[in-house]
């Protein structure tokens, strides 16, 4: 590569080979570590899209707030004295101080430490020391902490973008909503965190996590061998494999182990306690969905950008406890190139039995949290790709990604014309489509002017 | 400042407890894990590392009650250690360099005939070809109790002094 190459020239020529090695199953290395590719995502998707905040079991009461991020920038996700849930840029409209010190609380005020501005909980600001001197007449509506673009939540999860230009969440979302429903709304009651999230730093890509839940079933077997050797998990590998790959809309993937009839011995509904999954009803799911969901061992998936579900059935000592369905959330918070801040959180069924929540909690934390056996093993190989992404060797030797699983001629997987839920669905689950989906909505995002969205079906 | 039931530095007791602690860190710094758990370690044995939040001065610490990094029971510890030795836990083989600093030990008896021992904890791990350590710092909380014959532990808590954790993964024994 000639030496004047400058590094914009690169992260063009890094994107263009994106898109059309696509096609192929072919992604280049280097977005898993160039610094300018990072700056431009920080830009062109974390600026734009809809990412998650929280949940708004978070936030339950008047004033509550936890501080969340957009990117790598604060913003404080609190609930107004009117209920009304905003997200305000953590950012002083006088000098651009951060007027929120704590990562939760609940207050009515806001007062930034520099010169005392204070706002309320919608934002507004209420006034400085000695307004009148040194203000006066000045407008106090121009002068509010900066809003999140758009906010609106979808089965308790809050999202927002900072894209004025951005269609609605449920447009967003799109097909993915169907699925969702098949996890946060299986009965009236809904779901709801167990306590803050656990935060940990690692040395990798933000998109290692976010197409490994997009549905990377087949590393099960190498990398996650040793959950099978202590019984943490229920299913076998190769069955594990039998389910399918789902491109839900654009850039949201999703993976369901599922077994091959509704006759199937194994875990129903992700094996949740059989008095629970009675209260699963149709009211709020259609007959296609509930079906799905009873057939259903494992649902894995990835909101575009960086927001990860996975439901699974696990325990903690399998000598003693059967495994029981598993719910925990996730953001990959990008921090860097090659550094990325997990937010994991564990939910409960609302209506679950305190023992039964107990059992759900400890079995996450035993499996997929920073100390789990499932998740332990998982950070490592993404130290390891992002060390290769950010090699000069991987640019000079121009190394090409293999995402090819299930293209034509690849494996056995097969589309599934008849399938009953919204976007494409492949059987079985030798396939990573759903990781191209999510890089195909990626690379159109990144290339899109401000104001421009690509199309968001998957046909 | 004094506790009465406090156990001087310097008696039989407390000095028994200070073995206790070093042979304790000297199996977890050798991969000994199994013989940790099998010979130190009680059945009953609670052992949690709480989740901590940054929070105003006038709510606390910050320390979550109900959520955790770990809450391991013996069955959930024992699962670590078949885990370690399945020869397929690629978070801990090749295994990280790991060291247990264990200073200003506090012994107090308590009602109910056991041991109340808070120490300071500083872990030292390197991974790979890392030079710059993963350091994690916190205050043991332990119970310790006899149990055939022999000191066990009954319960540990680790305040960390983390609200982020920077270290690749928790596959250790704080």
């Amino acid at each position: 590569m000639s030496s004047d190459k400058t590094n914009k020239d690169l992260s063009d020529r890094l994107l263009e080979e994106l898109q059309h090695g696509l096609p192929r199953g072919e992604i280049p290395a280097a977005l898993f570590g160039n610094e300018d590719i990072y700056r431009l995502e920080l830009r062109n998707i974390f600026a734009r899209c809809w990412v998650f905040l929280a949940h708004d079991s978070e936030i339950p009461a008047v004033g509550d707030y936890v501080r969340r991020k957009i990117g790598e920038d604060n913003f404080i996700v609190v609930r107004d004295d009117d209920g009304e849930i905003h997200a305000l840029f953590d950012a002083c409209r006088h000098r651009g101080v951060q007027v929120c010190r704590a990562d939760s609380g609940n207050t009515s005020v806001f007062l930034c430490p520099y010169h005392g501005w204070s706002y309320d909980t919608k934002g507004n600001l209420l006034g400085a020391p000695l307004w009148k001197n040194a203000f006066g007449d000045m407008s106090k509506e121009d002068n509010g902490l900066l809003s999140v673009a758009k906010l609106a939540t979808y089965n308790g999860l809050i999202f927002a973008t900072l894209d004025p230009s951005a269609p609605a969440l449920e447009e967003y979302l799109g097909g993915m909503k169907w699925y969702l429903d098949m996890v946060f709304g299986l009965n009236e009651h809904g779901v709801e965190v167990i306590g803050p999230p656990q935060r940990f730093v690692v040395d990798a890509n933000w998109k290692s996590g976010a197409e490994n839940f997009s549905g990377d079933d087949y590393h099960l077997g190498t990398l996650h061998r040793s959950a099978w050797s202590i019984g943490a998990f229920p299913v076998p590998f190769a069955d594990n494999m039998m389910g399918y790959h789902i491109q839900a809309s654009a850039g949201h993937s999703l993976s369901l182990s599922m077994a091959p009839t509704e006759d199937d011995p194994g875990p129903k509904f992700f094996a949740y306690p059989d008095d629970l999954a009675r209260t699963f009803n149709t009211s709020r799911l259609n007959p296609e969905q509930l079906r799905i969901a009873r057939r259903s061992r494992v649902f894995v998936g990835n909101v575009f950008p960086n927001f990860s579900i996975l439901c699974v059935p696990m325990t903690d000592d399998g000598a003693h406890f059967p495994p029981t369905g598993v719910l925990t959330i996730r953001i990959w918070q990008p921090m860097g190139p090659g550094r990325v801040e997990a937010w994991n959180w564990f939910c409960a069924i609302r209506n679950m039995t305190p023992m039964q929540k107990e059992r759900v909690y400890k079995s996450g934390l035993a499996s997929f949290s920073m100390g789990g056996v499932f998740e332990m093993d998982d950070t490592e190989p993404w130290i390891l790709a992002a060390r290769t992404g950010r090699s000069v060797s991987a640019e000079v030797l121009d190394l090409k990604l293999n995402y090819k699983m299930g293209l034509p001629g690849v494996g056995i997987a097969r589309r599934e014309e008849n399938w009953p839920g919204p976007g494409v669905a492949y059987w079985p689950r030798y396939e990573e489509g759903v990781q191209r989906n999510l890089f195909r909505f990626y690379s159109e995002m990144m290339r899109a002017e401000r104001g421009v969205w690509p199309k968001f079906s998957v046909d | 400042m004094a506790n009465p039931a406090a156990i001087a530095v310097g008696s039989e007791q407390y000095s028994r407890i200070v073995e206790w602690l070093n042979c304790e860190a000297e199996l977890l710094d050798t991969g000994q894990d199994r013989k940790w758990l099998e010979t130190m370690v009680s059945k009953e044995i609670v052992y949690q590392v709480p989740l901590r939040q940054t929070v105003e001065r006038a709510r606390g610490t910050g320390f979550a009650t109900t959520t955790f990094h770990l809450d391991e029971s013996y069955g959930s510890l024992m699962s670590r250690v078949l885990r370690n030795e399945s020869g397929f836990a690629w978070a801990e083989d090749p295994p990280s360099r790991i060291r247990h600093f264990v200073t200003n030990i506090r012994v107090a008896q308590l009602e109910n005939g056991q041991l109340g021992v808070r120490s300071n904890l500083l872990i030292y791990r390197t991974r790979r070809d890392q030079t710059q350590p993963q350091l994690l710092s916190g205050e043991r909380q332990d119970v310790l109790g006899a149990e055939d014959g022999a000191l066990k532990l009954y319960r540990r808590t680790i305040l960390l002094d983390l609200t982020v954790i920077e270290t690749h993964n928790l596959a250790i024994i704080f």
